[in-house]
């Protein structure tokens, strides 16, 4: 069946089967390969993205059911340069390997959206869905808190002016 | 003055792994790529009485079906040739490849393994270590003495041992004989799945004779070598191009998916991806072994102890890998860090109908060490006197003997790594503070640098960027993104953003010993030394004639040529490559290394592959726990971590290693473990194996101390395996001090815990 996606802000018709997930459609289809494939079973978050803000699964999300949402990958908040969370991960030492890194950086992208001024507990329990192998944590939760710290300054900063 | 050596710079691929560009084996597409797919035994041990592809080959998409009768005939392997590539007669584990199909779609590659018809016998499985040295137990490899080996290491093997080693100092019954008390312990070790978020993946291609290989590899030209022993072709018929890693810790030295890739890509003449399902890549992964370790220590009156024994045996799975090389370990770390009087050593490595098993950071060295560990925490218990004391009283000083007769120069490095824990957590507080069910521990170890020879090329941009060569990638740990980067920079007086690392390619580079063993920022790192210190020598030569003065005049710096007896003189670093290198031709050097000898007693260690320590590293690690009485599970309030890296060269790249390397310990220590019944795996998805998570980590305290060597670039030795070796034995002895029973075994699950609770009150 063929479905209207809107990916990035882009509407993309794309021909799918029933039990097709987001992934494949973001991997195969769009040639979207930010969100990564680490286990398809909804455990190690390498594969999230966002809907309607919420980050999610691709690799168990059905993609019938993503038609008529907004969908956000990392190719997304890329477009303009590194966003403040991406800034901070680089800077801090937050990457290892980095096949985790996409998904991970979607999770925290949503949760600052929600939540500007996260405590370490908020950011170690909103990372409850993505594994990183490599790093023990302790650089992305930092990162985070560097990032929202950097938005809260910058938003006093253009306050103030 | 250093510029960027000793600073926290950030990583070099961030940017493009942060935004998702980065490329990994998955993300790659060829016109025409078909996708392979694997039928494997779905039992651990039997005969294959049926083999029919015939269906499966008329299904739609499918491009070729392979067989042991489309492969050559051989077993090949990493050091002992034991290995076929698909199984032939027979499956000896549940896994063990049998077939594999190209098509046009994964799904239709997986609907033919489906439908080939597979008959097999089963025979009861040789399920573990204690069924495989039983007396008259079935041999698993009963042609074992006729396969061959790598010359120049000795495998004494018999039954099914693949490898035995053993030594003997006179006067250990003695020692014995005269004992004043004898302690004795057996330690019980899981298997550790290493876990990485990407699983494994190659993409093939067969054109103009020659294999062409894509995979995130850590050791590109181990796997040539193991590619060109199963197509019984020459090494340079492959071509292994390393992709971005997404993480490999071990696990990615040997072959993968890639000689069944490569059949299917010389029999279809199309491009070939083959990634494994996570299910398929934990099933078939060469975790961390099995380990049973044995210690008997006799002590006199004083409580020193007086004569060990050390028996530790290591399930080698089905088939061999790495493992086979690490016999020598037993030698060198029998004794951990302390005086012990004479040892009789043993190491045995035994084939059980089990997946095969191989490195896994740290490799062998983690049982043997946390045996030790916690088998000095068990002495001191039995003493009556304090674990931290006891250890102090009995740790090497410096110029004091390893087994195998190395002398360890710098021991005493351990006593200032408990001095620097002692400042930020004094041990009577932590032990005076601990709450009810709260335990601390501390313990101390030597690591090693893997000492393989490394090659590196650094190539002059026209526009004063460097490129460096190597055959080894940044498996994450920022060894080549943060050190080799940094090294080079600061070496031609370039900003690090200048310095771009290419991805290992057996056809570019010279050999390397790959990204393994805490290696890459020592070895790569020196021979990118040698090999910027090459280009430095060619730029100043090249300018000098443009300065009108001698090459010996000129130093560089900030991406210029400065006289240094006219400090107001410089030209650009690019005025050179425009000018210059149309009289000197282009700016490349080139450089290596190879680990000097190290002195040792050869009458001990005759034939092993590793017979000393190389470049020493010295470790301190305490950890504070609470023990939950209602659920057994753990919670690591504080742990601290205080390491000798010779120089660090990248803090933050360092801070990384610590943190990461003790979490992946403290989750061996807590609840990862492979349960293997009836030669099968319990878990076999990343839901029932529990990897750690963000909310099971505590901030690691980590103090690193510097004694810079005299051979390392900058002095730096290496890093990144130590961090995982003492966690699991420091986490396990904290526990043990909270509960006050002996627990033996790892990991230390909640079950394992409720059980020992249970055993404290009914004692």
């Amino acid at each position: 069946m063929k479905i209207n996606l809107k990916v990035n802000g882009i509407l993309e018709e794309v021909e799918i089967e029933a039990s097709t997930v987001l992934l494949d459609v973001l991997r195969d289809k769009l040639h979207l390969t930010g969100a990564k494939e680490g286990c398809r079973e909804g455990e190690c978050g390498a594969c999230t993205v966002l809907i309607d803000g919420q980050p999610v699964d691709s690799c168990l999300y059905s993609a019938a059911a993503a038609a008529n949402t907004e969908i956000e990958t990392v190719e997304g908040i890329s477009a303009n340069g590194l966003s403040a969370i991406q800034k901070a991960m680089v800077e801090e030492g937050g990457i290892q390997c980095g096949f985790c890194t996409p998904g991970i950086v979607m999770t925290l992208t949503a949760l600052l959206r929600q939540n500007a001024d996260p405590t370490p507990k908020d950011v170690a329990a909103a990372l409850n869905g993505n594994i990183c192998r490599c790093t023990g944590y302790s650089r992305i939760v930092s990162a985070t808190l560097k990032a929202a710290k950097n938005a809260m300054a910058q938003k006093a900063g253009d306050a103030h002016a | 003055m250093p510029e960027v050596i000793g600073r926290s710079v950030p990583r070099a691929d961030g940017p493009g792994k942060v935004t998702g560009q980065t490329l990994y084996t998955a993300d790659i597409e060829h016109k025409g790529m078909l996708h392979a797919a694997i039928l494997r035994s779905p039992t651990p041990a039997g005969k294959i009485v049926r083999l029919n592809a015939d269906k499966a080959r008329q299904m739609p998409g499918v491009k070729a079906i392979v067989t042991a009768a489309d492969a050559p005939d051989v077993r090949a392997g990493w050091a002992l040739f034991d290995t076929p590539m698909f199984a032939r007669d027979e499956v000896l584990f549940e896994g063990e490849p049998i077939a594999a199909v190209a098509a046009t779609t994964l799904a239709q590659s997986r609907a033919a393994v489906a439908a080939i018809e597979l008959e097999i016998q089963e025979i009861p499985p040789v399920g573990d270590i204690d069924m495989a040295l039983a007396e008259g137990a079935r041999l698993i490899h009963p042609k074992l003495a006729q396969y061959g080996s790598v010359p120049g290491i000795v495998f004494n093997r018999e039954g099914n041992v693949a490898c035995k080693y053993a030594h003997e100092e006179p006067g250990v019954d003695d020692a014995f004989a005269r004992a004043d008390r004898i302690i004795e312990d057996t330690y019980d070790f899981g298997r550790q799945y290493q876990g990485y978020l990407e699983p494994k993946g190659t993409v093939v291609q067969y054109r103009d004779g020659r294999y062409t290989v894509q995979s995130g590899h850590q050791y590109v030209f181990n796997l040539r070598d193991r590619l060109a022993q199963f197509l019984q072709i020459k090494p340079s018929d492959v071509r292994v191009q390393g992709m971005a890693i997404g993480g490999g810790f071990g696990g990615k030295l040997d072959f993968g998916p890639e000689p069944y890739a490569a059949v299917l890509a010389k029999a279809t003449g199309k491009p070939v991806k083959l990634i494994f399902s996570r299910e398929e890549d934990l099933i078939a992964a060469t975790v961390r072994e099995g380990a049973r370790v044995r210690i008997r220590s006799a002590l006199d009156k004083d409580g020193n102890i007086i004569g060990r024994e050390f028996f530790t045996d290591h399930d080698n799975g089905a088939y061999s890998g790495e493992l086979i090389l690490m016999a020598g370990l037993a030698l060198m770390f029998c004794r951990g860090v302390y005086r012990t009087g004479p040892i009789r050593t043993q190491f045995r490595l035994i084939y059980t109908n089990t997946s095969p098993t191989g490195a896994y950071r740290g490799v062998s060295g983690v049982p043997m060490i946390s045996a030790i560990e916690c088998h000095m925490d068990h002495i001191a218990r039995e003493l009556g006197v304090d674990p931290r004391a006891y250890r102090l009283a009995h740790t090497l000083n410096n110029n004091e003997k390893l087994p195998n007769g190395q002398m360890l120069h710098d021991a005493a490095i351990l006593r200032e790594a408990y001095a620097e824990i002692e400042k930020i957590a004094p041990w009577e507080e932590m032990k005076r503070t601990k709450k009810p069910l709260e335990g601390v521990a501390i313990g101390s170890t030597v690591w090693l640098t893997n000492p393989l020879p490394a090659s590196a090329t650094v190539k002059l941009n026209e526009d004063g960027s460097a490129h460096v060569l190597s055959g080894t990638c940044d498996i994450g740990t920022g060894a080549m993104a943060q050190g080799v980067v940094g090294i080079v920079a600061e070496t031609l007086g370039l900003d690090p953003a200048n310095v771009h690392i290419v991805q290992p390619d057996t056809d570019v580079a010279a050999y390397d010993g790959g990204s393994q063993g805490s290696r890459t920022t020592r070895a790569v790192g020196r021979a990118a030394e040698h090999a910027a210190m090459d280009v430095r020598q060619k730029i100043l030569d090249a300018a000098a004639p443009l300065m009108q003065t001698e090459a010996a005049r000129l130093t560089l710096s900030g991406g210029k040529i400065h006289d240094i007896e006219d400090p107001g003189k410089a030209i650009g670093l690019t005025d050179i490559l425009m000018m210059g290198a149309f009289a000197s031709g282009p700016i490349v050097g080139t450089g290596k290394h190879a680990e000097q000898p190290i002195p040792f007693d050869p009458g001990c260690a005759v034939g092993l592959a590793f017979p000393t320590l190389p470049t020493p590293t010295y470790h301190v690690h305490m950890a504070k726990v609470a023990v939950c009485p209602m659920t057994g599970n753990v919670e690591v309030k504080r742990y601290i971590v205080a390491q000798e890296v010779g120089k660090a060269l990248n803090p933050q790249g360092i801070s990384g290693q610590i943190q990461g390397g003790v979490a992946q310990g403290i989750g061996y220590a807590l609840h990862e473990g492979l349960r293997v019944r009836d030669g099968r795996y319990m878990e076999r998805s990343l839901e029932a194996y529990r990897l750690p998570l963000a909310v099971d980590i505590p901030e690691v305290e980590a103090i690193i101390l510097e004694h810079p060597a005299d051979e390392g670039p900058f002095g730096a030795k290496g890093t990144a395996e130590p961090p995982i070796v003492l966690a699991p034995a420091v986490i396990h002895n904290a526990i043990y001090d909270a509960i006050g029973v002996p627990l033996n075994s790892i990991p230390l699950t909640p079950e394992r815990i409720l059980e020992a609770l249970e055993r404290r009150k009914s004692a």
